[in-house]
């Protein structure tokens, strides 16, 4: 290291350093620190933490994914295969439950914006939208499905899901939108529909269109997941050949949902970036 | 009129939007007709039973917890039974949820720093990009049903790692994210003073990124409490796994109770999380007036 020759202020404090102390860390952190420490110990505890099984279950496993490395590609090549019947259905409940629950979150939208809508409506239409959003898609997804059997309440499930969420970005970006041609069609005399129709939507459109990509690619996901509730799709297959130990099967599942998944998201991705 | 005409620009064309949404609309018709038994004939009746449904929940709900439910093989079971078994159920799923979340982070954390444009190598940074892009695309439930369940067995371990191995990959792209977000001045500054490649993580980018990146471990927080639902129905710990059996078994009213537990869980966490968030990338206004005075 090279001598130290650094210049001091003129007006720095002469003693033994001119260093300022170091500050010490707020309280708050501390407690921050601490109530983390805590939490995660009660966590742990909760749910009896233990990395034994790792070890004591491992030749289980390693025979487990001995199975799971040899796929069945039979089902992947045949079309005539339950998966493809399966993936066929998950796609088609997702392409519907995004265009339903899209056009209506585009309503809802328009309702739960300050911009758009009177402070009354805004503000109950805000907090149903709340309520909606507070329970997982799989909480719907298993009252329907108590209800009817088959793809129908998994379509319900994401379509409910997909207004809170799509609903919710849009009326955020409704919120942000540039207030000049509002006002010019205010002054106009315009209607709240023409306000709507002329200045919101043309707006917002590009984010809204970006959104409802985001929601098919977590339809895509979702409906996965679905199925494990017996709302129909690749999901019920999996939970099949899970309840049948039947992990060439399920490996041959996973390999193609992988792919799917990806693929959309690459998809989605690039057509995201050309839109916004 | 003619010279009107012809200042005004002519209007772009509609036809290829016309287009674009009568091709959507087959799309979604097909797809409608694809599903051979979607019972589409229900649909009308579908509201009112939903309803019905939801008022035997409610009524659930809003009895007396002391009373005593009708028709339950035991005469001492009370609705404040099933409101404290749904509680317990519901801090089991934010426990796992929590130890998910640190295993994400802790994990997360550091690979993202082999990951980042501006702090490692392509031929780092392409093989932990792949690596968290693989783990995001496979469903947690997936994870829990053919690693998790197997080594762990069917309890709230399976689910707390198969949500901690998931959380790797989403917490990772975004943290990732936040060291490319920094600001390189100070770290050329100390890369020009010879800073070694620890020390200018150390002290140029972590101290940029670790609010945003602590605000992201809260929100992932939150977002793993209601993965963690969906993991109890494959038997990963939670309170899924009852609320699974319940709804099945069409005991609304304690359906409804589990509901009401979830929902409430979920909200004074997400509420308390917000708060945390904010505090943790503004201050607060306490402070501020503090360090004014």
């Amino acid at each position: 290291m090279s001598q130290t020759t650094a210049v001091r202020h003129p007006e720095a404090p002469q003693g033994s350093s001119a260093r300022p102390a170091k500050p010490p860390p707020s309280p708050l952190l501390v407690i921050g620190l601490l109530g983390a420490v805590v939490v995660t110990v009660l966590a742990g505890w909760t749910i009896d933490f233990s990395l034994a099984p790792v070890v004591e279950q491992w030749p289980m496993l390693t025979m487990i994914l001995e199975e799971v490395v040899h796929p069945e590609w039979e089902e992947i090549t045949d079309p005539s295969s339950r998966l493809w019947v399966a993936l066929k259905e998950t796609a088609a409940i997702a392409v519907i439950a995004t265009f339903v629950g899209s056009l209506i979150a585009l309503a809802v939208a328009l309702l739960g914006s300050k911009v758009s809508a009177p402070p009354a409506v805004y503000r109950v239409t805000k907090s149903v939208m709340s309520v909606i959003r507070s329970l997982p898609d799989m909480a719907y997804a298993l009252v329907f499905v108590a209800v009817v059997t088959g793809p129908l309440p998994g379509i319900l499930a994401l379509t409910l899901f997909n207004i809170g969420i799509v609903a919710k970005l849009t009326a955020e970006s409704i919120d942000a939108v540039d207030p000049g041609p509002l006002e010019a069609l205010d002054a106009a005399g315009a209607t709240g529909w023409q306000r709507a129709r002329v200045a919101i939507v043309p707006a917002v459109l590009p984010n809204y269109a970006s959104y409802v990509l985001y929601v098919f690619e977590i339809n895509i996901r979702a409906s996965v997941v679905l199925g494990a509730v017996g709302a129909g799709g690749v999901g019920q297959l999996i939970m099949l050949y899970f309840n049948r130990a039947d992990y060439p099967r399920l490996a041959a599942v996973v390999i193609v949902i992988f792919v799917v998944v990806i693929a959309i998201d690459l998809l989605s991705q690039v057509l995201r970036r050309r839109l916004v | 009129m003619t010279t009107d005409a012809k200042a005004r620009p002519k209007p772009p064309p509609k036809w290829p939007y016309t287009v674009a949404g009568l091709v959507l609309i087959g799309v979604v018709l097909l797809a409608g007709w694809s599903l051979e038994d979607a019972k589409w004939e229900r649909l009308p009746q579908f509201p009112g039973e939903i309803l019905q449904y939801a008022g035997q929940m409610l009524d659930g709900v809003l009895t007396w917890p002391g009373a005593h439910p009708e028709g339950q093989s035991d005469p001492d079971l009370t609705y404040g039974d099933w409101w404290l078994d749904s509680l317990s159920l519901m801090g089991e799923s934010v426990a796992l949820a929590w130890i998910g979340t640190c295993v994400g982070a802790l994990f997360s954390f550091p690979l993202a720093f082999l990951a980042a444009s501006n702090t490692a190598p392509w031929f780092v940074r392409v093989p932990v990009r792949t690596f968290f892009n693989a783990i995001r695309a496979v469903p947690e439930i997936l994870l829990a049903v053919i690693v998790m369940l197997p080594l762990f067995g069917l309890n709230p371990m399976a689910g707390a790692m198969a949500i901690g191995i998931h959380s790797i990959g989403s917490l990772g792209k975004l943290t990732l994210e936040n060291v490319e977000a920094v600001d390189p001045r100070p770290v050329e500054a100390v890369t020009a003073a010879g800073a070694s490649w620890w020390q200018r993580v150390r002290t140029a980018v972590v101290p940029q990124m670790l609010p945003e990146t602590v605000a992201f471990w809260l929100y992932r927080f939150e977002v793993n409490i209601r993965a963690s639902a969906i993991l109890g129905v494959v038997s990963a710990g939670g309170i899924g796994a009852l609320l699974n059996r319940v709804l099945r078994g069409r005991e609304w009213e304690w359906g409804g109770i589990m509901l009401a537990v979830i929902i409430i869980v979920t909200i004074v966490v997400d509420q308390i999380s917000a708060g945390l968030r904010h505090r943790i990338l503004h201050g607060t206004e306490t402070s501020m007036a503090g360090a004014a005075a």
